[in-house]
């Protein structure tokens, strides 16, 4: 394994009496797409601010290409920031906005020249070099920070919420963007989000944060299959939760608040208080026949490939199931209202600690 | 239902109480400056006088020739332009200061600057004036030219900084924070941050700040009245004397030329002036 271009090591943050982020460790590799996520309030950008030198850690160190940060105000850092507003210079054209970091490090002018057309090429910006900012949409905006954070060569390059500024549609094409840039200009990318949509589709690696604590580190697959703990099933797509009033460690027979006795794959490991975790798309529905689970069917949410189903189960409990086209064929002419039978998949079942 | 209209640009126009109040609080504006400057070019002896008795500019002729008008007009200007200079340049580094750090008793100091705003001028004149007489700070008479206005000079700036810092503190409220870190993190060390991206974003509250400021000091009267002695007479203090014997048009001709003055002044710095949106 290589060694961690960014190694942040047990790093807290008070302000006042306020813990914003506690305890962090986490390793940052060469050449990877890292989102920071989380629900707004919950640190990320004051944790991506400690890495970029704009807030001093409270307790731990930050370590870029292995050397302590400690103490290095942000304009020695070997590593640059794209703002989420963006915030280039209004005063300066496209052009002089990307030297201008250059410019600071006191390259000759023929250098700077030939480095500002390279990143404003990278961006596909070089027709609007001589624009002022106000000449230029949302997207060009963007791309004018992303250049002239590029143009400086980074270790790594930080990304505060990178898409929150834009509308949705040019999001998802920046999305896609970003990640190509990424893999031809090499350099990792930190970025900040609380769009768990986001995080999933871009990056390599996910830390999911809340109240300022990791709650889980791992990739995007993982995150979905294999949540550690109820926030990150809650928080990374769809998912149903059932109490469980009854477990035994070492035993796989449960019971399940609605769902009853079941027996899992596997056999406990902890005690105390679990959940039951079921993504929709677990969850099949059939036509009510005799026995087994059964519902009322409520809402079908058509979303063209699928559909999102909302089932009312005997005893109040509210579950969602994802139909696929034919099944919400079925569903749809059975009508609200209607008794449906429920199947769920076991196997894909998660108890988690409540 | 009936849809509502929505009124056009210039709706408010057809209502006629309000097409009433424009029409009259244009004519009470400008009405007596388009007369004084109209009277300036009549023939007649007496400038209070309101009957056209012909075109002439021959009181222009006689303004300039009236030595001690020119001197108090050159000399208002001069004190103008230096209080402005000292008034920007204090406003702007207590607006920065106050926007920039926090310390203890920073909400009282927030008010002392802006007292005297709203202290009568005629207190602060006094207050000058006494302090000056305590202090024993006056200027030896006979001192050369612009320095024998030292005193007057110092009392404008004193009413007149804490509006340009006024003005210059509002412009600093739009500022981006993230522009700084920006900067910062490029490389910028603090003095770059400040000239390549703060002040630039300064200067139309600088400008506004620089034309407060002169506008104020050029036609102050009651401060200038207690701090100006017999040798050291401004432009409005001498138009007062002149018009205690009797209105000529030659103040209306002087008036004029002022008017003009600061018409040009302030095109100029409109032309400076460009207000970029912070982003
Ligand atoms: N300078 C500060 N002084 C006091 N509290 C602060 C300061 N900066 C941040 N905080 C607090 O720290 C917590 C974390 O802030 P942070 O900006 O890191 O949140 P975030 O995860 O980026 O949220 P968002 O998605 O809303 O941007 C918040 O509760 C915030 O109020
Ligand atoms: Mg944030």
């Amino acid at each position: 394994m290589p060694d961690p271009i960014i190694s942040i090591q047990g790093v807290s943050k008070y302000f006042g009496d306020f813990m914003a982020v506690e305890d962090i460790t986490i390793d940052i590799e060469p050449g990877e797409i890292f989102a920071l996520l989380g629900p707004s309030g919950c640190g990320k950008s004051t944790l991506l601010r400690m890495i970029a030198g704009f807030e001093d850690p409270s307790e731990g160190r930050v370590l870029i290409g292995g050397e302590d940060m400690t103490g290095v105000p942000a304009n020695k850092r070997p590593v640059n920031m794209v703002f989420q507003s963006y915030a280039v210079f209004p005063h300066m054209t496209v052009s002089q906005n990307v030297a201008y970091g250059l410019k600071m490090d006191g390259l000759p002018k023929a250098e700077i020249k030939e480095k500002v057309a390279e990143a404003l090429e990278q961006v596909h910006l070089s027709q609007f070099a001589a624009r002022l900012p106000d000449q230029l949409s949302g997207g060009q905006r963007q791309r004018v920070a992303l250049a002239r954070a590029l143009a400086k060569r980074p270790r790594v390059l930080l990304l505060d919420e990178p898409l929150s500024a834009l509308d949705a549609k040019l999001r998802d094409a920046m999305r896609l963007e970003l990640v190509k840039l990424q893999e031809s200009v090499g350099v990792s990318f930190v970025m900040v989000t609380h769009d768990q949509s986001e995080a999933l589709a871009m990056a390599d690696r996910v830390a999911v944060l809340k109240d300022g604590k990791l709650m889980q580190l791992a990739d995007p697959m993982t995150l979905y299959q294999k949540p550690a703990n109820r926030f990150v099933a809650d928080f990374i797509g769809r998912v149903n939760f059932f109490d469980v009033t009854q477990s035994t460690k070492g035993s796989a027979e449960i019971i399940a608040g609605p769902l009853g006795a079941l027996t899992l794959p596997a056999p406990v490991t902890g005690t105390g208080e679990h959940v039951l975790a079921l993504r929709p798309e677990y969850i099949r529905l059939s036509p009510a026949k005799e026995g087994g689970l059964t519902g009322t069917l409520g809402d079908v949410g058509f979303q063209g490939d699928s559909s999102i189903v909302e089932v009312t189960l005997e005893g109040g409990k509210q579950v969602q199931a994802l139909a696929g086209p034919e099944d919400t064929t079925m569903l749809l002419s059975l009508g609200t209202g209607a008794a449906v039978a429920l199947s769920i998949d076991l196997s894909q079942a998660r108890l988690l600690p409540a | 239902m009936a849809k509502r209209k929505k009124p056009a640009p210039f709706d408010y126009a057809r209502k006629w109480p309000l097409r009433l109040t424009f029409l009259l609080t244009t004519l009470f504006l400008y009405a007596p400056i388009v007369v004084l400057v109209i009277f300036s070019f009549n023939n007649s002896r007496r400038g209070g006088n309101v009957i056209w008795r012909g075109f002439t500019t021959d009181y222009y002729v006689k303004a300039w020739n009236n030595a001690g008008l020119v001197e108090a007009f050159v000399n208002s200007l001069a004190i103008a332009v230096i209080s402005t200079v000292f008034a920007v340049f204090l406003g702007a580094i207590t607006a920065v200061t106050l926007w920039r750090f926090r310390f203890p008793f920073k909400p009282a100091y927030e008010g002392l600057v802006a007292l005297p705003i709203v202290i009568p001028e005629i207190c602060l004149g006094v207050a000058i004036a006494v302090l000056f007489s305590t202090l024993g700070l006056y200027v030896p008479p006979g001192a050369p030219w612009p320095f024998n206005l030292t005193n007057i000079i110092i009392a404008h700036i004193t009413f007149s900084f804490p509006f340009a810092a006024m003005v210059i503190r509002t412009r600093l409220n739009t500022f981006n924070r993230e522009m700084e870190e920006a900067a910062k993190d490029l490389g910028a060390s603090e003095y770059r941050v400040f000239r390549d991206i703060l002040l630039p974003h300064m200067k139309p509250g600088l400008i506004a700040g620089a034309l407060l400021a002169f506008t104020l000091s050029l036609d102050d009267f009651v401060i200038t009245f207690f701090t100006s002695g017999p040798d050291t007479v401004t432009f409005p203090v001498k138009v007062y004397s002149m018009v205690r014997f009797s209105v000529t048009p030659e103040i209306n001709a002087a008036s004029t030329v002022l008017i003009l003055i600061t018409l040009v002044v302030t095109a100029i710095a409109m032309r400076f002036q460009t207000f970029e949106d912070p982003r």
